[in-house]
């Protein structure tokens, strides 16, 4: 579909994140995963191995490990803002899932739609935003001043 | 899948399939496309209809939800070293103590066996709201000195206030944590709770740790908002001429600088507003007196140095304690 037809939305970051200090937007992990199907072995794989140095280098997530009957395994990521993301690691290997959790772990709560500029300023003007009268000398004599000027019979109005 | 087998009817090519649930417990499932399926269906849909959405449950009423490491991910998620303890009490809120006895006694719950050792928050917000309150206003007039005492107060009023608190709360994953007798939690609890976090923070490390967490997540809301839109100023002119009085200054004397579609729908004034004879500011307006007053407020902007093009914030460095502390740590 075009720009014009999806959602889009302007470069914004959840409570000014990074100005102060950098917080880190993901708040949960869940993992999702059959203890049986074939589905799961590359979530299987990444628990033995991967999920508690993880854990262990990010201690401001909470990992939650959930083994259920399920035909997809999923991981489902909550973020500061409310969002929860599930993504599916369906017949994934473990190097995949470290991969996507990387990028989960980067994004921030934001929906992923078209951003319209990569760009965002609180101060768009330093020098004062033009308008169509700056730099033009006034048409109107400036009145009422009853000074010297007039007295030396200066610019006629 | 439980243990299923497969009889057949004889009937039908498409048999029926009984799955024993437990021992005592077997379902019956056909393959064939279900008559009832469709007038269930609309049934339910119907219903969800007139009974709108689901209300709205807390977390941690939803699976996958443990309060201590929660609590342990919160601190290190901010880069804070909190007492773990002082954090706990600091989400107890007063009405979620009374809910929990009242519910205690309606169950029949003996007090003793099970006695409810919780503090609440009261102390620690009322430090916290106290600290942050002092701290945003010693910022404000260190960084714009020439603002006089109501402009600090209607910022720190704002930057505390229920509206922005709350904002912050929510994103920082502080409703998740509290404990409280509704939900979704009133504005006015989490206010609390959030500054419960700020006191029990002041009381896990130093007030240095603790301005900066306030510098960090507060003052950062200030971004983007201009002064008037915080302190409601109602006659700016009249503060403009104390200002000037104030500095020995001359009164500002307002005169019409430029004019264009006078007579139309739309006509645009600006007013500028000589001190001296010297143009102090020059504003914008539909009609005189609007552009008379927003040239008032572009002037007292000039002046208390709240102007849109300043030097932003100083985030970067730990901000340093007043120099009389720093001399005497030095020694």
């Amino acid at each position: 579909m075009t720009s014009r037809g999806t959602p889009s939305r302007f470069l914004k970051s959840v409570l000014q994140n990074g100005v102060g200090r950098y917080v880190c937007q993901i708040k949960r992990i869940s993992l999702v995963f059959s203890k049986d199907a074939q589905t799961s072995l590359g979530a299987r794989e990444f628990i033995e191995d991967k999920v508690v140095d993880f854990a262990k280098q990010n201690p401001g997530i909470v990992v939650y490990v959930t083994p259920q009957r399920c035909r997809i395994p999923k991981i489902i990521a909550e973020y500061l803002n409310g969002t929860v993301k599930e993504e599916p690691i369906n017949s994934k290997t473990s190097e995949e899932i470290t991969q996507l959790i990387k990028k989960l772990t980067s994004q921030s709560g934001l929906e992923v739609i078209r951003i319209r500029k990569p760009i965002h300023t609180d101060s768009p003007s330093i020098q004062g935003q033009w308008h169509p009268f700056t730099n033009r000398p006034p048409s109107l004599r400036v009145q009422g001043i009853q000074t010297e000027s007039k007295a030396q019979g200066a610019a006629p109005k | 899948m439980a243990s299923g087998y497969f009889v057949s009817r004889g009937l039908s090519p498409l048999g029926v399939h009984f799955q024993h649930v437990c021992r005592n417990v077997l379902l019956t499932q056909t393959r064939e496309k279900k008559r009832w399926m469709k007038s269930y269906m609309l049934l339910m849909e119907r219903k969800k209809k007139l009974e709108g959405p689901p209300p709205p449950k807390p977390r941690s009423h939803q699976p996958n939800w443990d309060y201590h490491a929660e609590v342990q991910a919160f601190g290190c998620r901010l880069h804070e070293t909190f007492s773990l303890d002082l954090l706990k009490t600091a989400f107890v809120n007063p009405c979620y103590i009374q809910s929990e006895e009242v519910n205690r006694k309606q169950l029949g719950v003996d007090r003793e066996a099970v006695a409810l050792n919780l503090k609440d928050n009261q102390k620690l917000s009322e430090q916290g709201a106290e600290f942050s309150q002092s701290y945003l206003a010693d910022c404000c007039r260190d960084a714009y000195p020439n603002l006089p005492p109501e402009g600090v107060n209607a910022i720190v009023q704002y930057l505390t206030g229920t509206e922005i608190v709350c904002h912050v709360a929510k994103n920082l994953a502080v409703e998740d944590l509290t404990l409280s007798a509704e939900f979704p939690v009133p504005n006015e609890v989490l206010q609390k709770t959030f500054f419960a976090v700020v006191g029990a923070l002041l009381e896990s490390s130093d007030p240095q740790k603790a301005g900066l967490f306030i510098r960090d997540f507060l003052m950062t809301q200030l971004i983007g908002k201009d002064l008037f839109e915080l302190w409601d100023v109602i006659n700016p002119m009249g503060l403009l001429v104390e200002e000037l009085t104030k500095r020995n200054l001359s009164p500002p004397e307002p005169r019409i600088t430029r004019q264009a579609g006078v007579s139309t729908v739309l006509p645009l004034h600006f007013v500028g507003l000589y001190s001296d004879k010297k143009l102090m500011a020059e504003g914008p307006g539909e009609t005189i007196l609007a552009a008379e007053e927003e040239a008032a407020r572009v002037a007292l902007r000039r002046i208390y140095g709240y102007t849109e093009n300043r030097r932003p914030w100083d985030y970067s460095r730990p901000r340093e304690e007043t120099t009389a502390a720093q001399a005497i740590g030095s020694n």
